[in-house]
């Protein structure tokens, strides 16, 4: 990987400027106008930090399952089950998702900056929420991610339907979900559960919801990650070469 | 070439109603955090709601619509070298490829065509302010995205290696060319930068002229007449000086 140093930081690069110009947005419209539901322009900064950094976290490890329909149709995916080895491990070290660490860094930074700005009492409470909240965004997310990819085992391909799931994590689940209509927030909390990334655990540290909601993140995280990976075990089970 | 690129929009079928149910949902959100923002306001920089969802509405169905694969094709084949066939070929290589977006954007409408009244429902439009000026602006707006992909795609012959190039400028031009606030909205520098950048011609222009917030028709498309042979000039400039730098990889 290291050998095509110039792509990595383009492709690093790329991720970044991916989520400024996502961010720059945001910053534009509420130059103009200070408040979207409630919400000001720091408070909404740190809930589009927090699901970024979710999101860097879940798919920096997670990125080479993107190319499982590519390892199956080539044969290449055989070669893993030889090995004594887990093989979603094995396909998870061929390499790592590089513009998802421009997703991290911009989310980290937002995260800071914003953490500073919305007059948030950093003591261990908030902390703790916030890095929880991390990792089980992550889990959230990884959760339908690799279920998804799993299916592609089977040689049924889910490339746009994964494409359209990641695009609804990160494009609802960076504001406030209420703007969208009781209807998609209903469907983005229990139907794809989108609210639990960011939306709760910002809303908790940031006073606009009870301190009990913290809990309904990683508890979902860590069932649906276990869902996830009894997918993959299931379709793994029930996989078949494409032969030659 | 035009006939090859109209056949690459219809066989990639697939990864197109993708990107138009992205394109209805990105739709959806501008809508929803435009309304929110607005409030009980009835205007803001001179554009009343109505007018902004209208706007936002076209400006990206408009750029969705002049997304160009010319520099992806070009870079795919200076990296396989398939480019010397087209170096061969009697026809100018520029004006191979402009023929080839063009094919190329034809069948990229007729697979939206079907989702342009679904776009409209979720956002919304109004009555054209100057349906004449639309067209003219749009038209020469889309020259001017095919000759700043044409220029993005010659850097290539340098590097070998545009995809993230690409992807970059793509980003870039998007933010700038206003899909997602009008470029009225910007503040200072940055407002002053978007205006200085032929991006707008994609989609703040014309979108602009159509819900009548820009009506200074004259000045507007003698500066896209001046972008448009503007770049021409430096294309041909460029390029002449490009395909003496072609070098075949492999051999």
């Amino acid at each position: 990987m290291l050998q095509y140093r110039m792509n990595s930081v383009i492709g690093i690069l790329t991720g970044a400027v991916w989520q400024g110009t996502g961010f720059a947005f945001i910053w534009v419209v509420m130059h103009t106008f200070p408040s979207l539901a409630g919400w000001g322009l720091a408070e909404i900064a740190f809930l589009y930090g927090l699901r970024l950094t979710a999101h860097g976290v879940a798919m920096i490890p997670l990125m080479a399952l993107h190319n499982i329909e590519f390892l199956v149709r080539e044969g290449e995916f055989d070669r893993y089950l030889l090995r004594p080895l887990n093989p979603l491990v094995q396909v998870l070290g061929n390499r790592l998702g590089l513009a998802q660490v421009g997703d991290l860094l911009v989310g980290v930074a937002l995260l800071v900056v914003a953490g500073q700005s919305t007059g948030i009492e950093w003591g261990p409470w908030p902390l703790i929420v916030c890095v929880v909240a991390i990792v089980s965004g992550a889990l959230i997310e990884g959760a339908f991610f690799l279920a998804l990819c799993s299916l592609s085992l089977r040689l049924l391909d889910t490339y746009a339907l994964r494409s359209f799931v990641d695009e609804a994590f990160s494009t609802f689940g960076s504001y406030p979900l209420k703007i969208f209509g009781s209807v998609v927030e209903w469907l983005l909390t229990y139907v794809l559960p989108v609210a639990f990334v960011a939306y709760v655990p910002a809303s908790v540290v940031l006073g606009k919801l009870d301190g009990t909601w913290a809990l309904a993140g990683p508890v979902l995280g860590v069932i649906l990650m276990a869902l996830g990976y009894q997918v993959w075990r299931g379709q793994l089970k029930h996989y078949q070469s494409v032969g030659s | 070439m035009t006939r090859i690129g109209l056949r690459l929009a219809l066989a990639y079928r697939s990864n197109i109603v993708f990107m138009m149910v992205t394109l209805v949902a990105q739709v959806f959100l501008l809508r929803m955090i435009w309304t929110a923002v607005y409030g009980a306001r009835t205007e803001a920089a001179g554009i009343t709601l109505p007018q902004l969802l209208a706007y936002l509405t076209l400006a990206n169905l408009q750029v969705f619509a002049m997304n160009t694969q010319v520099s992806r094709i070009i870079s795919h084949r200076i990296r396989t070298g398939t480019v010397f066939f087209d170096l061969a070929r009697p026809v100018g290589f520029m004006r191979q490829m402009t023929a080839f977006q063009a094919g190329n954007t034809l069948g990229g409408l007729l697979l939206l065509l079907p989702v342009v009244p679904v776009v409209l429902l979720v956002g919304s439009i109004t009555a054209p302010a100057h349906l004449p000026g639309y067209v003219v602006t749009l038209v020469l707006g889309y020259a001017i995205t095919v000759e700043l992909a044409l220029l993005i795609s010659l850097i290539g012959f340098w590097t070998l290696e545009t995809v993230w190039v690409a992807v970059l400028f793509r980003l870039v031009s998007q933010f700038f060319a206003g899909t997602m606030v009008p470029l009225a909205f910007f503040p200072g520098f940055l407002g002053a930068l978007a205006d200085v950048l032929p991006f707008k011609y994609m989609g703040y222009v014309p979108a602009g002229v159509y819900i009548g917030h820009i009506t200074e028709l004259v000045p507007t498309v003698l500066g896209e007449l001046a972008w448009a042979a503007g770049l021409a000039l430096l294309l041909q400039l460029i390029w002449s000086r490009a395909h003496r730098r072609v070098v075949i990889q492999g051999g």
